[in-house]
């Protein structure tokens, strides 16, 4: 694990600002591992939170919702087109009193609700939180924003401290958890005076603050979960299964919008930053925003500079400027381009050093390149794609592209056998 | 359609020449020391080395391969530093030019560039001197030097009225005897320290190696073994680490580190004579990838299975042995030049078949 310097320190002191509604909205049909089928047509008309798509087959990715009210005026396979009428006509949902809530109840709302893993992978939330309720151990909420840049997490622990608590505590009651731990990074210790002034209105709830040193990928879940629990979790296992819940604390406020208002996850906070914009802070915006409007309201010049959807370490180039705001992007990030020349590996172990699943990241590049056996036997599925190899080699290698292409051909031999 | 982008976006400030710069660093209050005692021999020694190796560079990667890139990566200079601090300082030109010369040559570019080499090309290239110049390099002559010292001792700490103490520190700060990087254990110490600092080398090969030499030599309390504190240091922190020839993880350095001073203890008490630490450290760098495999990190999340980790290490070890033996029986019957002409030709064939055709591959 590593430190990685980036703008964090400004952005979080920005306020989350309020962006003004776009004419159209491109809803993402993909997400997790799955794709939405549609359940709108063209023409229809739409209510605001009306549910737009569901995985009905597999019930492996979140169902999403409308952001606005209005028209639906395209749909292909990525993305339902959405005009906006402005006239914001809700759907009337049914708020169901927290006391109410047990287990059976509450995966219920987390699945009507499309509530999603908000910290990038957009896993079901649902499904993470199917468990007999008398096996929880701990409930962790991770608030550690690895990524660099990011800090729409931290806006969000900041400015909605109270929505987070109330949702911690309905989660108690259900769950009944032996602690509740929130990790938050120790460049933001400020966050833990802050959080203890609101306990005070919250005297039943015992909730525990973990500091964790500021490093990469420290956010990642199984990372997070051995240095709050001490329990290493191998890749691939359901949390849940060894006692912990784990969540980010977007999808907590998302959970408080759906149990308190009725409302599905169709905004998040992101952060906008980057060393080729001024414009940097954190914003609320719907889920669906394409970005070429967020570009535009913000007065922002993306000509000839990288855009990046999520985090600067393991986020997405965005080549379509229409392409939108999905569930799990926590940033849009404008970088100047650089020119990264590939040298040599050098041997020198900085990869290995940083791999936090203990990897030897340069021998995927020499399995991708010719040697396939080197991609199982240097493990390659224990990989978690967090980047921090190719951020520290000193030649620039491309160990992601390795990595991603390497895992295609190692399906490829897996399926062979 | 433009190639797609993988994550990540932003990247460390590192850079090949950075990690150079860092070693060049460490490596040049050594320096300092070799032409204070010697002055225009080290000159000229240097210069000799350094002008073969850049010429070679130039003929070669640049030329015939045309990479010109990579002359000015700072690999060369710290190579040929390397080569001339194991040799003394009435080595004539040509022989340090040809050193030099065959080390960037055998001991790199002909494995595909830098970061490629199985082998630790300063050493590659001293032995290439030994075999092709036997009667210049093993006579007792050229370690004869006291003729052309400029400086015989230093008196920096005679202030200190116990002479014990004061003598005892003049000399870890300065002996001119042995070969030109071995004069100042202190600055050896502090280049290491530095290097680790800077995380350029980690603390596991030094460290282990001198433990293990050092408890060799406990053990075994021969009072006549002649070894060189400063060759052993010199070897250790500068040459042992050199990063394409040691392995990767901590644990598989520490093992590489402790067999190394296992190994430099077996070759001077089996009668290597100067060549113990060259042959130790050749001889563990031809072992680095299988350490690398044997020494993987344990994968998150996964258990090590220890029966079959203690058989690999068993084996592994064994092999070792064995290689060091059959030198050392080289070695004796003087047939060490037959190991580097097989070296030639096993190089330049896989060059010829492999490597040359992987030279645009980074690794
Ligand atoms: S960090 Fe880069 S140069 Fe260093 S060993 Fe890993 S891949 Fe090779
Ligand atoms: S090998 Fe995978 S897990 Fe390890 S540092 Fe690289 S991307 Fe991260």
């Amino acid at each position: 694990m590593m430190q990685i310097p980036s703008l964090k320190y400004k952005t979080k002191k920005q306020p989350i600002a309020e962006l003004k509604d776009a004419s159209v909205y491109r809803i993402p049909l993909q997400s997790y591992r799955s794709t939405l089928q549609p359940l709108v047509k063209i023409g229809d008309q739409i209510l605001q939170y009306q549910v737009l798509a569901e995985d009905v087959e597999h019930q492996f990715a979140a169902k999403i919702h409308s952001p606005v009210s209005g028209k639906v005026i395209a749909i292909d396979e990525h993305y339902i087109s959405l005009e906006n009428d402005f006239q914001q006509q809700k759907i009337t949902t049914k708020i169901i009193e927290s006391q109410q809530l047990d287990l059976e109840r509450f995966v219920q709302v987390l699945k009507d609700f499309g509530i999603a893993g908000i910290g990038g992978a957009e896993f079901p939330t649902n499904i993470k939180y199917k468990v007999k309720e008398s096996n929880v151990k701990s409930l962790l909420i991770n608030g550690i924003e690895c990524e660099p840049y990011l800090t729409s997490d931290y806006a969000v622990m900041r400015h909605e401290t109270e929505k987070l608590l109330k949702t911690i505590a309905v989660l108690n009651q259900i769950f009944q958890p032996e602690e509740i731990v929130i990790g938050i990074e120790k460049q933001h210790k400020e966050l833990k005076k802050h959080f203890e002034k609101s306990f005070k209105n919250h005297p039943n709830l015992a909730v525990r603050i973990h500091l964790l040193p500021n490093e990469y990928p420290q956010g990642g879940e199984l990372q997070f979960i051995k240095s709050v629990t001490h329990k290493e979790i191998p890749k691939g296992s359901i949390p849940a299964n060894f006692g912990y819940l784990v969540s980010n604390v977007g999808t907590i406020l998302a959970i408080y919008e759906a149990l308190f208002n009725g409302i599905p996850t169709t905004e998040r906070v992101i952060t906008i930053s980057g060393n080729a914009v001024n414009t940097i802070g954190n914003y609320r915006v719907k889920i669906g925003t394409p970005i070429r409007h967020i570009l535009k309201e913000l007065n922002i010049d993306a000509e000839g500079v990288d855009i990046v959807l999520g985090g600067p370490m393991m986020g997405k180039e965005v080549v379509d400027l229409d392409s939108p705001i999905k569930k799990g992007s926590g940033g849009l990030l404008l970088f100047k381009k650089q020119q990264k020349s590939i040298e040599n590996c050098i041997e020198c172990g900085y990869c290995v050093d940083v791999c936090p699943q203990h990897l030897m990241p340069m021998q995927f590049v020499k399995g991708h390149q010719e040697d396939q056996n080197l991609l199982s036997q240097f493990n390659l599925d224990h990989c978690i794609e967090c980047g921090a190899c190719e951020y520290i080699c000193p030649s620039n290698l491309p160990l992601m592209q390795s990595i991603v292409l390497g895992k295609v051909e190692l399906q490829k031999m897996m399926y062979a056998k | 359609m433009q190639n797609k982008r993988f994550s990540p976006f932003v990247s460390s400030k590192n850079s090949i020449g950075k990690v150079m710069l860092d070693v060049i660093i460490a490596l040049l209050p050594l320096c300092a020391f070799a032409f204070y005692t010697y002055r225009i021999w080290f000159l000229i020694v240097l210069g000799s080395a350094l002008g073969g190796a850049i010429l070679t560079e130039i003929l070669f990667s640049g030329i015939l391969l045309k990479k010109w890139r990579g002359i000015l990566d700072g690999s060369a200079i710290i190579t040929v530093l390397l080569l001339v601090f194991t040799i003394s300082p009435l080595t004539p030109w040509y022989v340090a030019a040809f050193g030099g010369s065959c080390a960037v040559l055998f001991g790199k570019i002909l494995w595909g560039g830098v970061g490629k080499n199985k082998f630790n090309p300063a050493l590659v290239g001293r032995e290439f001197m030994t075999v092709f110049f036997p009667l210049v390099m093993s006579s007792g002559d050229i370690w004869s030097t006291k003729r052309i010292r400029y400086v015989y001792e230093v008196e920096w700490f005679d202030f200190i009225p116990n002479a014990h103490w004061a003598e005892f520190l003049n000399e870890l700060f300065f002996v001119p005897t042995g070969a030109l990087g071995e004069y100042s254990a202190v600055f050896l110490l502090l280049g290491g320290i530095y290097l680790i600092f800077r995380r350029r080398i980690s603390w596991h090969i030094p460290a282990f190696l001198l433990v293990s030499f050092l408890s060799f030599l406990w053990i075994f309390e021969d009072q006549n073994l002649n070894y060189s504190l400063g060759g052993i240091l010199l070897g250790g922190i500068f040459m042992a680490t050199d990063m394409p020839s040691s392995p990767s993880s901590p644990t598989g350095k520490s093992y590489y580190g402790l067999m190394i001073g296992l190994v430099a203890g077996l070759c001077i008490q089996f009668g290597a004579g100067f060549e113990y630490m060259s042959y130790s450290i050749l001889i563990l760098n031809g072992f680095s990838t299988k350490i690398n495999q044997v020494f993987m990190p344990r994968t998150w999340g996964t258990k090590t299975d220890w029966p079959k980790k203690i058989e690999e290490v068993f084996l592994l070890t064994l092999s070792v042995l064995t290689v060091t033996f059959a030198v050392l029986s080289l070695h004796y019957y003087g047939y060490i030049p037959y190991l580097i002409y097989i070296y030639i030709i096993y190089i330049i064939f896989k060059f010829n078949f492999s490597f040359s055709k992987k030279l645009h591959q980074p690794i």
